[in-house]
């Protein structure tokens, strides 16, 4: 399909500087040689080869894709951004995020909303988003002024099979920090993250 | 040394390129490939490495955290959820399921701004 596309475009530039009387049409520009067209080909089966039997889709997304709503989002951010805040003169938080007491009060919450939960379809999807909740507000509640949070929390059903979570940041080293927490039974294991990160 | 990468002027958490570059990181390493015990540490380390220095090449003044989850394929249940506290006019998220014959892949990236 491009090769059409290109061989197009030359003979409508030529065509555009034809003028009456016509002189001999100059010769065609040389464009530099065209990778031989089996390579080309070959790549993208190749590519199409390795994909084959994969698929994705994206989940989810902020802020929202439609159409209407972005193309107001997109100006009001921009203006809203580029707005100076006052100076504070702060350099370093008020209170730095300690790792430790977060992560005791994470493990309790845990302890306590999965006493004696069996792993269930249902019921295991708005209480993952219910515990994401709980365990914000409990972070907030400790009173770390100017952080943001991120809280991720996954339920894995052990049936066996492997699983790899990794994670990776660019942060201020100096002020962020994150904290892990899991907790084991029979049937699932549940792990909470979460991040803290300060703003400027 | 790596190159100094210009600042850009664009604000707004552009959730479109952050889930091709992600795409395009996870073809480049997992294309075709199958689960393998041992492999998986690397490809998972260097997935999430790739797709965050190419967030970084955006250029953006923003700090991002990358989260992937990888699991191999066969019956089982999986629940993610997570909840934000940020300042929803600057940052934003972004979650890609993508999946072959033997292995599922949660990635999940979130961009946090940094008010310069």
């Amino acid at each position: 399909m491009e090769k059409r596309g290109r061989g197009g475009k030359p003979s409508s530039s030529t065509a555009s500087q034809l003028q009456p009387p016509p002189p001999p049409p100059p010769p065609q520009p040389r464009r530099e040689r065209r990778p031989s067209m089996f390579e080309r080909e070959a790549y993208t089966q190749i590519l199409k080869e390795r994909l084959r039997d994969s698929i994705h889709d994206v989940q989810y997304v902020e802020p929202p894709f439609d159409d209407s709503i972005a193309d107001l989002g997109k100006e009001w951010k921009s203006a809203l951004a580029k707005l100076k805040f006052a100076n504070s003169y702060r350099m370093e938080p008020l209170k730095k995020f300690q790792a430790h007491s977060v992560e005791t009060k994470a493990q309790q919450i845990l302890k306590e909303s999965l006493k004696d939960v069996k792993y269930d379809d249902k019921v295991f999807s708005h209480l993952s988003l219910e515990l994401a909740d709980r365990i914000l507000s409990a972070v907030k509640e400790f009173g770390y002024h100017r952080y943001k949070f991120i809280i991720k929390v996954l339920f894995i059903q052990k049936t066996g099979q492997a699983i790899n979570i990794a994670s990776r940041w660019i942060w201020d080293v100096a002020w962020d920090s994150w904290v892990a927490v899991k907790q084991e039974t029979e049937t699932y294991v549940a792990l909470a993250l979460v991040f803290a990160l300060y703003c400027e | 040394m790596e190159e100094y990468h210009r600042h850009c002027e664009e604000v707004g958490f552009s959730a479109d390129e952050a889930h091709n570059i992600v795409k395009e990181c996870i073809d480049g390493v997992l294309g075709g490939e199958d689960y393998n015990q041992n492999n998986i540490n690397q490809w998972t380390a260097s997935i999430v490495e790739q797709s965050l220095t190419h967030l970084v090449k955006l250029g953006k003044a923003y700090k991002y955290i990358v989260t992937c989850a990888v699991v191999q394929r066969s019956a089982y249940g999986f629940h993610t959820a997570s909840s934000c506290f940020w300042d929803t006019t600057s940052d934003g998220t972004c979650t890609v399921r993508w999946e072959n014959r033997t292995m599922n892949f949660f990635f999940n990236v979130f961009a946090i701004a940094i008010v310069l």
